[in-house]
C-alpha cells in the first residue's frame, strides 16, 4: 500500500473528540447527559463511581491477569461511569459496514478451504496464505453447514482524527469481551438509572439468546435436539468470567476438555449418569489445542477426535477451524479487495491504512518512519508483540528492525492513529482518555450486529493502548434509537 | 450433570463445612485452656489439635522439626497459613474456587455470598490472627457460613447438584464432629481420675457449645452431664443437626435423589456407614473405646468418599 506520499509525516495531530465540538461544547447528542451531570454536580459521580465498584467486586466481574502466584490474580473489571453515545445515524454504517465485512470474509474463508478461486485469479498471493500460521491444510475440502465459519466475530474499530469509523481489526477466533459489554449495561442501569430517561438507548442484554438461536440451529440432529455446551479451557483462563458468564445466560453446559470423550466420531459429556451426546461445541480454546490428534499433540484442554467427528458432521464447532486466517494481520490489508471480489462492492467501512513488510519499499518507508508507526506481530492478539512507535526507545526501534527482517511475512505497520477520545471520570476529575469499540457480530441463519458493544478506554493518560490486560478500562456503550 | 461439576459442588460444600468447623475446633480448644486448673505446657495445650487434623508433619515440613508448639504459631497454622490447604484460608478460599467451577450451578446469591466472604476473610487474615482476635473472627465465620446455607437452602434448586451440596456438607460435618469429638477424648485421657469432676463438667459443656448443642442437650437431658449422655447425644440422636447419626442419614437422602442404581460400591460403603451406627449403643461404645469407634467411623466414611470419586466424579 504505497500511500507515502502527503500522509502525514510530522505535523501536529489532534484525536477526534467524541464529546466535545471543536469550540468545546458537547456535542448535541451528548448535551441532556451533561445537562444532568452540570445538574446533579460531581459530587454524586463521586457516590455512583463508589457504588459501581462495590457492584462490580460483589459479583465477581473479573478478569484473570497471567502469571506470578499460583492462585492466579484476578481482577475486578474496571469501569468508567460516563457512557459513550452513538448516534442511529453513526450505526447505521457501522452496522452495514460489520454485515458486508462478515459476509465477505466467510465466503472467503469458504473458498481457501475448497477452490481457492481467490488465489487462482490472484487477488491474495498464494503465499500469504500458505505461510500463515493459522491456515489449517488439515481441513481442506471440508465445508461446515452453511458454509459459515465464524458464527462469532468481535470487530474492532476506532475513529480517525476526522471522526469516520475505521476497522482497526478484525477478531474471528474467540474474541471475548460480551459478557462485558452486557454487565456493563447492567451495572449502568443499576447505578445511572436517571441517565436512561434523557435517551432511548437500544438494548443489549438480548445477546445470549441470540447466541443460543445462532448455536441450536447449527444441530446436527435438529435444532429443536440440541445439546449445547460451552467449552473453557479451565477456570484459570483470562475469561473465565465470561464462560460461565455466557453458559449461565444460555442455560448450557459449560465443559472442560476433559469432561468429554469421542466415541465412533460422536462426542459425549461424562456425566453422573454416564455418556451424554454433544451436538454444538461454543469452543473458547484456540484451534492449536482443540484436538490434540490433529493439531498440537501435547495440548491437554482439547477434546481427542473432535475434528473427525466435525468432519464426519456429528457434532458442530463454533467458531470453525481454521478460521484464524481471516483475521491474520498480514490478511487484513487485503480485506478491502476481499469485501470487492466476493460481494461486488465497495467496502462500507475502511481499513486502517497499512504497510507490508514484505514490500521492500513499504518496508524502506517503515524503517524510516518508526517513531510515528505501530508494528504489529501478525498472529498476536491482546497488545503482546507490539511496538509502539512514539513510546519506544532507539534500542527497542533497533531489535524490531532485526525482527521484521528475520521475518518479514510475520509484521505488518500501521502510521499512528490517535484514536478518538472520550470524557472519563477518573478520581474525582473528567478527564478525556483515549477508547476503541468492539461489536459484536453473530452470523447464524442470518447475520446480526447487536446494537452496542465493547468500549475499552486506555487509562492511563496519553496512553493509547486499551487492552485490559494492559490497564485498559470499559465503558458503557449506547446506541441510540433515533 | 457433568461429573466435573458434581465433584466441584460436593468440593465445595465440604469445604464451606470445613472452614466452620475448623473454627469449632480451635474454639473449643481455646475454651479448654481457658478452664484449665493447673499449668499446663503450650505444646500440651495444642498438640491434640494437629493430632486430630493428622497436619503434625505438614506443622514441621512447613515451621522446621524443632518449632515450638505454641498458640501463637498454631493459630496462625490453623487460620491463615497458605502452606495448609486446611487452614480457614484455604478453606474459605477453596470453597469460592469451587463455587467458581460450579458457578453455572448455584444461584446468583450464593456466588455473590461466597465471592464477599472470601474476601472479607482474606482481608481479615492479612493481619495474625490471635488469641484474644480468634474468638470474635470465629463467630463472625460460622455465622457468615450459617447464611450461606440460608440462602442456598432458600435459593438453589433441588435436585441432582442440590443433592451432591448436601452430600458434601454432611460428609465433612460428619468427619469434623467426629474429630471434634476425639479432642475431647485426646484431652482426659492421660488422666481418667478426671472423671465427674468439675473440670470434666466445663469440658463437655465446652463441647457441646461447640456443636451448637448445649441448649439442645439440656433440655433432653436436663441435670448434669454424664459422659455417657454426651456421647448418645452427639453420635446419636435423631434430632440433633450436628449428630453424627444426623449427617449419616441426611447423606442417605441425599444419595437416594442421585440414584444408587449400579453403583454398587456406594451403595456397599454408605450401607456399612449405615449399620455402624445402627447396632450400637453409646455403652457399647464406652465399653469397646470411644477412640476405636471414632477412628472406626473415619475410616468407614473415607471409604464411602473414596466410592462417590469412582462412581460419581470420574
Amino acid at each position: 500500500m504505497n500511500n507515502h506520499n502527503g500522509s502525514s509525516g510530522n505535523k501536529p495531530r489532534i484525536s477526534f473528540h467524541e464529546f466535545y465540538d471543536d469550540d468545546f461544547t458537547p456535542r448535541a447528542h451528548y448535551r441532556p447527559l451533561w445537562d444532568h451531570i452540570r445538574a446533579t454536580g460531581q459530587n454524586s459521580l463521586e457516590v455512583k463511581a463508589h457504588e459501581s465498584q462495590l457492584a462490580l467486586q460483589t459479583e465477581g466481574v473479573t478478569f484473570t491477569v497471567y502469571g506470578e502466584s499460583d492462585e492466579g490474580i484476578e481482577r475486578i473489571w474496571p469501569f468508567d461511569l460516563i457512557p459513550r453515545i452513538i448516534t442511529a445515524m453513526e450505526w447505521e454504517k457501522i452496522e452495514s459496514g460489520l454485515k458486508q465485512r462478515v459476509k465477505a470474509l466467510n465466503l472467503f474463508l469458504n473458498d481457501l478451504y475448497t477452490d481457492q478461486k481467490i488465489i487462482k485469479d490472484g487477488v491474495i498471493p498464494p503465499e500469504l496464505i500458505y505461510q500463515g500460521k493459522d491456515f489449517r491444510r488439515e481441513i481442506m475440502g471440508i465445508t461446515p453447514p452453511q458454509g459459515i465459519y465464524t458464527h462469532i466475530s468481535g470487530i474492532d474499530l476506532i475513529r480517525a482524527e476526522d471522526g469516520e469509523y475505521l476497522i482497526l481489526e478484525d477478531n474471528l477466533r474467540t474474541p471475548s469481551g460480551v459478557s462485558y459489554m452486557i454487565e456493563n449495561r447492567v451495572i449502568e442501569r443499576r447505578i445511572m438509572p436517571e441517565f436512561f430517561d434523557k435517551y432511548r438507548v437500544r438494548r443489549v442484554d438480548h445477546y445470549p439468546a441470540l447466541l443460543l438461536d445462532a448455536l441450536r440451529s447449527l444441530s446436527p440432529r435438529g435444532k429443536d435436539n440440541a445439546e449445547v455446551v460451552v467449552l473453557t479451557p479451565g477456570v484459570y483462563n483470562s475469561a473465565y468470567f465470561e464462560h460461565t458468564f455466557l453458559a449461565k445466560e444460555m442455560g448450557v453446559e459449560l465443559a472442560e476438555g476433559r469432561d468429554m470423550v469421542t466415541i465412533n466420531d460422536i462426542v459425549y459429556l461424562k456425566t453422573t449418569t454416564g455418556l451424554q451426546r454433544v451436538d454444538v461445541i461454543y469452543r473458547r480454546i484456540d484451534d492449536d489445542f482443540l484436538d490434540p490428534l490433529i493439531f498440537r499433540s501435547d495440548s491437554t484442554l482439547g477434546i481427542a477426535g473432535v475434528i473427525n467427528a466435525w468432519r464426519a458432521g456429528n457434532v458442530a464447532l463454533v467458531n470453525a477451524p481454521g478460521s484464524g486466517i481471516a483475521d491474520d494481520k498480514a490478511v487484513y490489508p487485503y480485506v478491502p479487495d476481499i469485501i470487492r471480489y466476493y460481494l461486488g462492492q465497495q467496502p462500507i467501512l475502511k481499513n486502517v491504512p497499512t504497510y507490508q513488510m514484505t514490500n521492500q519499499q513499504d518496508r524502506e518507508y517503515v524503517f524510516d518512519n518508526m517513531e510515528g508507526m505501530v508494528i504489529k506481530a501478525v498472529s498476536e492478539s491482546g497488545g503482546y508483540g507490539m511496538l509502539m512507535g512514539p513510546a519506544s526507545t532507539p534500542q527497542l526501534r533497533r531489535e524490531f528492525v532485526d525482527k521484521v527482517l528475520e521475518n518479514p511475512r510475520n509484521y505488518i505497520a500501521q502510521p499512528v492513529v490517535y484514536l478518538s477520545r472520550h470524557i472519563c471520570y477518573m478520581d474525582g476529575e473528567l478527564e478525556a482518555r483515549h477508547l476503541d469499540l468492539r461489536p459484536f457480530v453473530i452470523y447464524g441463519e442470518d447475520i446480526q450486529v447487536v446494537p452496542g458493544g465493547l468500549t475499552r478506554v486506555a487509562l492511563r493518560k496519553g496512553s493509547l493502548v486499551v487492552n485490559s490486560s494492559q490497564g485498559g478500562g470499559s465503558k458503557d456503550t449506547w446506541v441510540l434509537s433515533e | 450433570m457433568l461429573s466435573r461439576i458434581a465433584d466441584s459442588m460436593y468440593w465445595m460444600s465440604r469445604y464451606q463445612e470445613r472452614a466452620g468447623e475448623t473454627a469449632r475446633l480451635v474454639e473449643i480448644n481455646l475454651l479448654y485452656l481457658l478452664e484449665a486448673e493447673e499449668d499446663m505446657s503450650e505444646e500440651d495445650k495444642w498438640l491434640p489439635l494437629l493430632k486430630i487434623s493428622s497436619s503434625e508433619e505438614l506443622f514441621s515440613e512447613l515451621y522446621g522439626a524443632e518449632a515450638l508448639i505454641n498458640s501463637q504459631r498454631l493459630l496462625q497454622f490453623i487460620s491463615s497459613e497458605r502452606g495448609n490447604s486446611n487452614s480457614i484460608r484455604s478453606s474459605v478460599r477453596l470453597f469460592r474456587e469451587n463455587a467458581r467451577v460450579a458457578r453455572d450451578r448455584i444461584s446468583k446469591e450464593m456466588w455473590e455470598m461466597v465471592n464477599e466472604l472470601w474476601m472479607s476473610i482474606n482481608d481479615r487474615l492479612r493481619s495474625p490472627l490471635t488469641a484474644e482476635k480468634a474468638r470474635p473472627f470465629f463467630v463472625l465465620l460460622r455465622n457468615e457460613i450459617s447464611r450461606f446455607d440460608g440462602i442456598t437452602a432458600n435459593t438453589m434448586m433441588r435436585g441432582e447438584s442440590y443433592s451432591f451440596y448436601e452430600l458434601g456438607a454432611f460428609m465433612e460435618r460428619a468427619d469434623m464432629t467426629a474429630r471434634i469429638l476425639d479432642v475431647k477424648y485426646h484431652l482426659i485421657l492421660p488422666d481418667l481420675s478426671r472423671v465427674g469432676s468439675a473440670l470434666d463438667y466445663y469440658q463437655w459443656a465446652a463441647l457441646l457449645k461447640s456443636l451448637s448443642g448445649f441448649e439442645a442437650f439440656r433440655r433432653k437431658y436436663h441435670a448434669g452431664f454424664r459422659a455417657l449422655d454426651v456421647v448418645e447425644f452427639i453420635l446419636f440422636e435423631r434430632d440433633f443437626p450436628r449428630s453424627i447419626f444426623f449427617s449419616v442419614e441426611t447423606m442417605g437422602r441425599a444419595l437416594k435423589t442421585i440414584g444408587l442404581e449400579n453403583k454398587e460400591r456406594t451403595a456397599g460403603a454408605y450401607f456399612a456407614l449405615r449399620e455402624m451406627l445402627e447396632n450400637t449403643t453409646a455403652e457399647l461404645v464406652f465399653a469397646s473405646g470411644l477412640h476405636e469407634f471414632l477412628e472406626d467411623f473415619l475410616t468407614k466414611l473415607g471409604d464411602l468418599h473414596a466410592a462417590l470419586s469412582e462412581d460419581f466424579f470420574q
